[in-house]
Parts: C-alpha cells; structure tokens; sequence
C-alpha cells in the first residue's frame, strides 16, 4: 500500500494555469484582429495611392497614426460587435442573459477600460478572477464568453463577415492593379499567337528522335528517384506517426522527423536541383536528387499520416501472443498499409515525372530542356514536337496511374 | 496448489485526463476458473485485462502468473509470458485484410522461429494446427477467405482458434459477445466454454449481461469506478447486490 498513488495526482490545475490559457485566447483574437485591420489599412492605402496618385505606396497616414488608429479599432469592434478574431476563437463579449449583445452604455465603458488596463495587459494577467474575467470585462459588468450560435442577429454582431467579404474584394482590386491586369491586350492580342499555334500543330519530327531520347532520360529520372524514396521515406514514416512514437526519445524523433520533412518538402524541386548541381555537377544524377530529396520527404508525410489512421486493434491482439516486436509491425501493420502506400507510390511516381519535365528548365539533360531552349529560338515547330512528347506521356500515365491505383482499392 | 493468477494492490492512473481507472485492486484465480468480470461501462473491465498482459503498463501493484512475476518481467520474458495467456477482444481485432489462415497462425508467432516467419513461413504442423483449430470453432472451410468477408460471430471463432493457437494457460475475453447478436452470443461463449473444461485453460472474461455471467462463470468479480464492489459465486448476487453494481435505475435484462 506504500507505493500506492504518488502525492497529490488527482488535484485540478490551479488557477494561474486556466487563466494562462484564458489570456492566451484573448490575445490570440487581439492579435488576430490587429493583423487583419493591419493587412486592411495598407490595402486600402494602397488602392488609394493607385488609384488617386498612381504611385506604388502603402502609406497614406505617418506609420503611428495607423498603428494607434488600428489598436483602438480593434477596441472598439471587439467591444461592440463580434470581430472576425473571436468569430475565429469562438468567443463574444456579453452583457448577460437576456440582452447579450445589447448594453451600448457598458460597452463603451467597457472600451476606455480596456485602453487603460487591457492594452498594458495589467487586467489580463494580473487582475482576472480565477481566470474568468479580465479586468476592464468585470469593472464594466460584462464577459467574455463562448460564441453562441445565432443570438439577435444585428448588423455589429455580423460585422466580421461583412468585414471577411470587404477584405477578399479589396485584395482582389489590389492584386489586379499590382498585377496590371489589362483586359484590351487580352482581348486584342490574341492574333499574334496564331503563329505559334500553327507551328505547334504542326510538329517537326526531325527531332522527335532527340526528343525521345530526352523523354525516357525524364521517366527514368522519375522512376530511380521514386524508386529510393520508397527505401527511405517507408522506415521513415513510422518514425513520423504520432500513434507508434511514445515516450519522451520518440516525441523527439516525432518531432524532428517531422519538421524536417515539412522543411525539405516546402522547398520546390527546382531549388533542389540547383543545389544538387552545384553539389555533384550538371547532368541527369542532380535531377534525381532533387526529385528523391523531395519524394522522401512527401511520402513520410504520406505514409506517416495513413499510419496514424491505423486500425490499433489488430496491432494490440498481436502483440499480445507474444510476438516480437517486428512481427507485430510485419502482421498488425503492415497488411493495413500496404495498398496505400503503393498507392501513394504510384501517385508520386506520377507527379515525379512532371516535375522531372519541369526541372530540364534548370540544365538537366530532360525533355523539358528541349523545350525551353528549343523556345528561347523561336523554333517554333520543334517545341511542338516536345509538346507532343510531354502529352503524350502525361496522358498515359494519367490512364495507367488511375488504372493501378483503382485496383488497389 | 498455487493460484495461477494473484493480482495485488494494482492501480492503473492514465496520465491523460488523470483518470483513476484501478483502484487498489487483488484477487487471485485459480486454475481451472471461469472468472467474470461485470461492471458498468468505464468502471475499468478492459483495463483490468490489459494490466495483466502489460498491454497497458500498470501504475503500481504486483501481478503474479504461475509464480512469475509479470510486472517485473523484462521485454523477452513478457513475451514469453503473453504467449501462455491468450486473450480475444470486443471487436475481435482480426486484421481485417489479411487472410483467415494468416490470422490464425499469428497466434503462433511467440513460438515461431523469427526469420522463417518473418517471411510469412510456418512449419507444417503449425498449419495443420490452425486448420485443427478452424475445425474445432466449426470454421475449416474459410481458412482461406479474407478475415473481412467473415460475419462477426465468424471472426470472434477466428479470434478463438487464434487464441487456441497458443496453447494457453490463460484466457482473456474482453466482452467477448457484446458486439454479437443473442444466439450467436451463445454460440460463441460455448466455444469459450469448451477451452475452459477440454483443455483445461482458466479463463478470465468481462461480460456485460449478468445473465450470460450467471450461466457461464463459476465466479463473479464486479468492478465500479475501478474498485471491487463484489466477489462471490453467481448466486449471490441478489437484487440489493444488483442494485450496487448497475446503479439504482438498472433492470436484470435477460438473454438466452
Ligand atoms: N487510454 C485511455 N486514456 C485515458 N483514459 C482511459 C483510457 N482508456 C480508458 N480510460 C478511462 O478509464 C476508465 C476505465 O475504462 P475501461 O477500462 O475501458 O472500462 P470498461 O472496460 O469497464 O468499460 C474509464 O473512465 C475510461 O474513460
Ligand atoms: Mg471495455
């Protein structure tokens, strides 16, 4: 009976921890709000600037104004309505049961107080009561409570969509004058491409020999790379699977593992294939690195994400006649993942030949070459060709990437 | 002679959610027992089962099988452990794409020799085992389907012949029945039966009817909240004990 429980395991989280995560919430919508308001200002400063002066500024306002005038919005809309930072947190200011939106008066107050004990987070984190209400919330009477759905429909309660649609539209018009979108040369232009479309229809095949010589250098740059993808990424990704890694060691593996995938897979083929020239020379070999390095890291992420999705159950009975732990991977797991992940392979294996035409832009010896220098000439008829090519090719694994993968259903 | 399972003080804390789920917990279970667990849901059945084969790792507590002391084993002697105590589970954790065969000799794989099963080889008298087994739960002719076309009274009979396979000392069922129908309930639990008086295996089994406790189990073991609120013959439970285990609002539901 000694070694019965240790002191003190059953006791609740104190208080300063539940306010802790409190606070974290509110300034998680603060924050949130400030940014939009923030991104809103410099785009609107900008279509201004655009349209009025035509001149490519983001400023309107000396910066201070507009850092002052965009904390003091954001006050004043999470004081009165719900702005889109708590839509997002699922929280709303409440003025109690039976008006929760109503209660102008206290709002406002409720505003000033925020400015003086909220903004110096002197009433978020000092002054809550048992981490339910922050200061400026308790002196005005009101609270900060979770969203519920559809209380008196008002206009300032459904502000932060009306502001959600003002942000995309605004975007949309800023993009386009940053972009210079021109309607009349997209309309009136199009003429000029009828030579190039002559051209194409009508292939040169004088260089379809080349052409294919370069096609099966890009499918096999896709298949090697694939191919020790599978060798690294399938031991991998049961380092990557949350469900098979315990402890603290294999929380850290998890970790590692993980963000160094997403780091590696966040960096495009194209990059990777410059690097890889540099580190082993010009010629086919980087184009395979480049595809394997981030093969490797998509398929962990693939496989690791089915893994996780494991049926427990089969892997538990195993485990229990005794089986050595090996064996409970090869009999519990590994049947259920299988086709998956041959699945993904052949996804991949799909992808890797795009990308393997894509990655000749940069001086690997693939079809993709071809075509961009073959367009730096202007020749015209044996871009063609390759077009032809690279259809071709895309189509049928289209059809035979399909086909396995429906077989393994 | 010595009892083949003693159970002392076990406690079983999970850390996520910092839920009591055993609560000072000893008995013993002689062999040739036919022990049921009951309890309401939650009041900690399949933890209690789990412990014993270490499928979760105990808070504190001792657990003694056959004089050996499981809690205390290292990971080679757990398995040589987990191989004399089968168990089957609710949902009958058959992997489901592979094959009826393949699911039967899994339960041989603490004896199997490493490579040649890592190969999936078997010697031929672990096969002409597994179909022995496949006939014994009335079974033989889907050794070679897959275990998901199987209906659910079918795959708990895999999950038995599996369990056979290992030729245990010990048998764990964890409501073994409480994803089947009434009649193949039966069915299923006269199998148990079976392993229980033919071959003699001592078997542990949480049952959620009291009804299906009463007739199968030669004692009764009743949990709530992760405490022992009752230890007795089957008999013995009255209405006031009921009352006790279930809460006040239950009623005796009969299945036959
Ligand atoms: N993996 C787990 N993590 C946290 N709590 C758990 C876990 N498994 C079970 N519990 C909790 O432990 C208690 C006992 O559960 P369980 O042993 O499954 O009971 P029973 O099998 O009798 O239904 C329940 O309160 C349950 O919620
Ligand atoms: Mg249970």
């Amino acid at each position: 009976m000694d070694e019965k429980y240790y002191a003190g395991f059953m006791t609740s989280k104190p208080d300063w921890m539940k306010g802790l995560k409190f606070i974290r919430r509110r300034i998680l919508a603060f924050t949130t709000d400030f940014v939009f308001l923030a991104y809103t200002w410099t785009i609107f400063s900008f279509i201004v600037n655009m349209l009025a002066y035509q001149t490519k500024s983001f400023v309107i306002l000396p910066w201070w104004v507009m850092l002052i005038a965009t904390v003091e919005i954001a006050g004043l809309w999470e004081s009165f309505g719900i702005s889109v930072g708590m839509r997002l947190l699922g929280v709303q200011v409440s003025g109690g049961e039976e008006k929760p939106m109503l209660r102008l008066g206290r709002r406002f107050l409720r505003f000033i107080l925020w400015n003086i004990s909220g903004i110096p987070l002197f009433g978020l984190i000092f002054a809550t009561d048992q981490g339910k209400r922050a200061l400026h919330d308790r002196l005005s009477g009101l609270s900060v409570v979770k969203a519920e759905p559809a209380t008196s429909r008002r206009r300032y309660t459904e502000s932060w969509a009306l502001a959600s649609f003002g942000i995309v539209l605004s975007t949309i018009i800023a993009a386009a004058l940053f972009t210079k979108v021109d309607m009349r040369a997209f309309f009136t232009g199009a003429p000029k491409t009828g030579r190039i479309w002559a051209a194409l229809l009508t292939p040169d095949w004088s260089v379809f020999l080349k052409g294919f010589r370069y096609l099966i250098t890009t499918i096999f740059t896709a298949c090697l790379a694939t191919a020790f993808a599978i060798v690294f990424a399938a031991p991998l990704s049961f380092l990557a699977a949350r469900n098979l890694t315990h402890g603290i060691i294999g929380r850290i593996v998890y970790t590692i593992v993980r963000a160094t995938m997403s780091i590696i897979r966040s960096i495009e083929p194209i990059i990777w294939g410059i690097i890889f020239i540099v580190w082993v020379k010009v010629g086919a070999f980087p184009g395979v690195l480049a595809l394997f390095v981030h093969s490797v890291a998509d398929l962990t992420k693939l496989y690791s994400e089915r893994l996780e999705s494991i049926d427990p159950g089969p892997v538990e009975a195993i485990r229990a006649t005794g089986a050595r732990t090996a064996h409970v991977i090869l009999y519990g797991i590994v049947p259920q993942i299988i086709n998956p992940y041959l699945s993904f392979t052949i996804y991949r294996w799909d992808i890797n030949v795009r990308m393997a035409t894509v990655i000749g832009l940069i001086g690997v010896p693939v079809i993709g070459q071809l075509l961009y220098q073959y367009t730096q000439l202007y020749k015209f008829h044996m871009v063609g060709m390759m077009m032809l090519l690279i259809l071709a090719t895309v189509w049928s694994l289209d059809y035979l990437s399909a086909r396995l993968r429906a077989r393994l259903k | 002679m010595e009892p083949l399972l003693v159970v002392e003080h076990l406690t079983k804390i999970y850390q996520r959610g910092e839920i009591l789920a055993l609560d000072d917990v000893s008995f013993t279970v002689n062999r040739g027992e036919f022990l049921v667990l009951i309890g309401l849901s939650g009041s900690g059945k399949s933890t209690l089962l789990r412990c014993i084969n270490r499928l979760i790792e105990p808070t504190s507590g001792r657990i003694i099988f056959d004089g050996i002391d499981v809690t205390k084993a290292s990971p080679r002697e757990l398995r040589l452990i987990r191989r004399r105590m089968a168990m089957i589970f609710q949902n009958f954790n058959l992997v489901r794409r592979s094959l009826v065969m393949t699911n039967v000799l899994a339960g041989r794989l603490g004896y199997a020799n490493p490579w040649l099963s890592a190969l999936q080889k078997f010697p031929r008298s672990d096969i002409e085992m597994a179909m022995a087994n496949l006939k014994r739960v009335g079974i033989p002719e889907q050794a070679y389907k897959r275990a998901d076309e199987l209906s659910g009274g079918q795959q708990q009979r895999v999950g038995i012949a599996r369990a056979l396979m290992q030729k245990p000392d010990l048998l764990m069922a964890d409501e073994p029945v409480s994803a089947l129908d009434p009649a193949t309930s039966n069915s299923v639990m006269q199998y148990i039966e079976l392993m229980n008086k033919e071959d003699g295996v001592t078997v542990i089994t949480s049952l959620h009817f009291l009804s299906l406790a009463r007739r199968y189990g030669t004692r009764i073991l009743a949990l709530k909240d992760g405490k022992i609120v009752f230890e007795g013959l089957p008999a013995e439970i009255d209405e006031a004990k009921f009352k006790e285990i279930y809460g006040e609002e239950a009623e005796e539901v009969e299945i036959r």
